[in-house]
């Protein structure tokens, strides 16, 4: 039965969404690792939608890269060119038989399929559903009333989700701040999501002596 | 008698004229037949399976199929482009140069549908990438813009080789005034579809190895080697077979045309090796696998000096008078300089591209199984298509296949 575990990864065949990059700097006992989750981008300049050629990746108007599913003919080209390597192609079938199982699927997402891309939707399943019942209450929406899985799930509360166009919004707030970053900002593409730099206070490398010296 | 019961008739007649021959005409279709089946059983394989069965990774998401895409691309681009040459020396056979030419088009343009369609992780939605039926992104896409330009040189030619065929098969010479501007035509189109491929690649600024400006004009230079390769022999072949006038002269002239491509293939390479080794940066990383290989990841190296070499001797051979004058080492040219740029265009143009990938891992793609022998099987498809075309086309030519009209019984 394949799946996609270590095994597959292993093979070179991924299907995480958000991956976690690791970068270390030092050598021996004082490595130091640096932790950066990287998920699709959701540039405003994004290259794999210029390249789709029947427009099965295009930009929705909340700002998100969309891929429909169901329109992309799986030719990979979209792959090719992100540069962060966020998009995931479905290689093979998951077998569907057992009707349990099937019932342990999430409701709210579409079923991947084979021979499709697909890659991080910013829950898009969650912002559409919070808009539909602000409308249907008349209640606006506030920061904060929509939460992405990555953030709800994270215990270090690092993933802040929001609207960049409201000023207010706390993820705007910190995009602005003097710790925010986007990467490969050199190709243009305007990506939606910003980093923010680690900050660590170790004043005995300012003073050039190791712990327990 | 009209138009159109000329054309039913001439229908008729090339099923009649493709079903009868010699033993070795059937022992070669037959052969032809078993590796299409082979290879149709194989894809069978990928269609249930899924993409699983090929070598592609996600780090390698293009392979085999699509390299030889891009070199069949180059094929058929340049076998019509050799009409300029036919016009600029007054080569007699001019008109039969164009036909064979657009002939071996056709065949390489329907390998190249076929390769697409192979690699298409969800080809029962092939509607979707068929210009007018589907809703395309253009003019963005340079997929999209490939699907076009190879649909538009590939009905183009074939209207062009029916309408001269059907002139002939009736006795009548063909119109120059709808011949002419058509191959003429025919001819930007032959480079718009071989620049279009080469933008696919090149417009991916993720990609160093592929985002380097002189990949078109490299791409049209090495068409010129490999389309007329296959032109050569086959001209060889119909002097043979046909009482068509070919003079040596124009395979001696076409030989020497591809060495000077050949020239300039090289030299844009030794370009292009020097604006990446001279400055070093870590984009140097894909073509040192490429010809030296990252530690042990060395899959490709031999492909490519085999690549190199053969192109490098093949220039010598095609240079040097005497050899390019003697049959025997034209050929082996021919040959040499086929699979040289084979392997330029196919795996080495496609997978160094990937490795290593914008993450740094290096996966080592080789082509599965199943896409050896489907690819095959497409090549197959094309031998098939070109011969029986080519078969039709010299019984019209040397007057065996005509229309019987009443006056003449």
């Amino acid at each position: 039965m394949p799946c996609v575990g270590k095994d597959e990864v292993r093979r070179h065949r991924e299907m995480t969404w958000m991956r976690v990059d690791r970068y270390f700097t030092g050598e021996g006992d004082d490595t130091q690792a640096v932790h950066q989750p990287m998920m699709c981008q959701h540039c405003a300049n994004a290259p794999c939608e210029t390249v789709c050629p029947v427009l099965a990746t295009v930009h929705s108007t909340d700002g998100l890269n969309q891929q429909i599913y169901n329109r992309c003919v799986g030719t990979r080209y979209c792959a090719n060119n992100c540069p962060y390597k966020t998009r995931r192609f479905n290689w093979f079938d998951y077998p569907r038989a057992d009707e349990l199982q099937n019932l342990a699927l999430n409701p709210d997402v579409t079923v991947r399929s084979r021979g499709v891309m697909e890659k991080c939707s910013m829950c898009v399943q969650r912002i559409q559903e919070a808009k539909a019942e602000a409308a249907r209450t008349g209640v606006p929406l506030v920061d904060g009333d929509i939460r992405t899985a990555c953030q709800q799930s994270c215990p270090a509360d690092a993933i802040t989700f929001g609207d960049l166009h409201d000023t207010e919004s706390a993820a705007a707030g910190l995009a602005r701040g003097p710790r925010a970053y986007s990467i490969l900002t050199e190709l243009n593409v305007d990506p939606g999501v910003t980093y923010l730099a680690d900050v660590r206070n170790r004043p005995q490398h300012a003073s050039g002596e190791r712990h327990g010296q | 008698m009209s138009i159109v019961n000329a054309f039913t008739q001439f229908t008729t007649g090339s099923v009649r004229v493709v079903t009868r021959g010699s033993v070795g005409y059937f022992a070669w279709v037959a052969a032809l037949l078993a590796l299409i089946v082979t290879g149709l059983v194989a894809y069978m394989g990928q269609f249930n399976e899924g993409l699983i069965v090929t070598g592609m990774r996600d780090p390698v998401s293009w392979g085999f199929y699509i390299g030889n895409f891009t070199f069949l691309v180059g094929v058929a681009a340049a076998a019509v482009i050799l009409v300029i040459p036919a016009y600029i020396y007054k080569w007699k056979p001019i008109k039969e140069i164009a036909l064979f030419g657009e002939l071996l088009a056709i065949s390489a343009i329907a390998m190249c549908m076929l390769f697409v369609l192979c690699d298409m992780g969800r080809p029962d939605r092939l509607l979707h990438i068929m210009p007018l039926v589907g809703n395309m992104n253009l003019p963005r896409s340079m997929l999209a813009w490939d699907v076009v330009v190879l649909n538009g040189y590939f009905y183009l030619n074939l209207f062009v080789v029916t309408y001269m065929l059907v002139s002939y098969y009736r006795g009548r010479e063909p119109n120059k005034y709808i011949f002419t501007p058509l191959v003429l035509l025919s001819i930007p189109a032959a480079v718009g579809i071989h620049t279009v491929t080469a933008f696919v690649y090149n417009g991916l600024a993720g990609r160093p190895y592929w985002n380097a400006s002189i990949l078109a004009p490299r791409f049209l230079v090495s068409a010129f080697c490999s389309g007329p390769a296959v032109m050569i022999v086959l001209l060889q072949v119909l002097r043979r077979v046909t009482d068509l006038e070919i003079k040596r002269e124009a395979i001696w002239k076409i030989a020497e045309l591809m060495a000077y491509a050949m020239f300039i293939n090289l030299f844009f390479l030794v370009a292009e090796v020097f604006k990446e080794v001279y400055s070093d940066t870590h984009h140097l990383k894909h073509l040192e696998y490429l010809y030296l290989g990252l530690g042990d990841k060395t899959a490709l190296v031999p492909w490519a000096w085999t690549s190199l070499i053969f192109s490098v001797v093949a220039f010598v051979l095609f240079l040097v008078p005497k050899t390019r004058q003697n049959v025997v080492t034209l050929n082996i040219g021919c040959a040499m300089i086929f699979i040289g740029v084979f392997i330029e265009k196919g795996i080495g143009l496609v997978v160094p591209g990937y490795t290593p990938s914008v993450l740094g891992e290096i996966y080592e793609y080789s082509p599965s199984t199943t896409e050896i022998l489907v690819s095959a099987g497409i090549f197959g498809v094309g031998a098939l298509l070109f011969t029986l075309t080519s078969r039709v086309a010299i019984a019209v030519l040397r007057g065996d296949f005509r229309l019987r009209t009443a006056n003449q019984g």
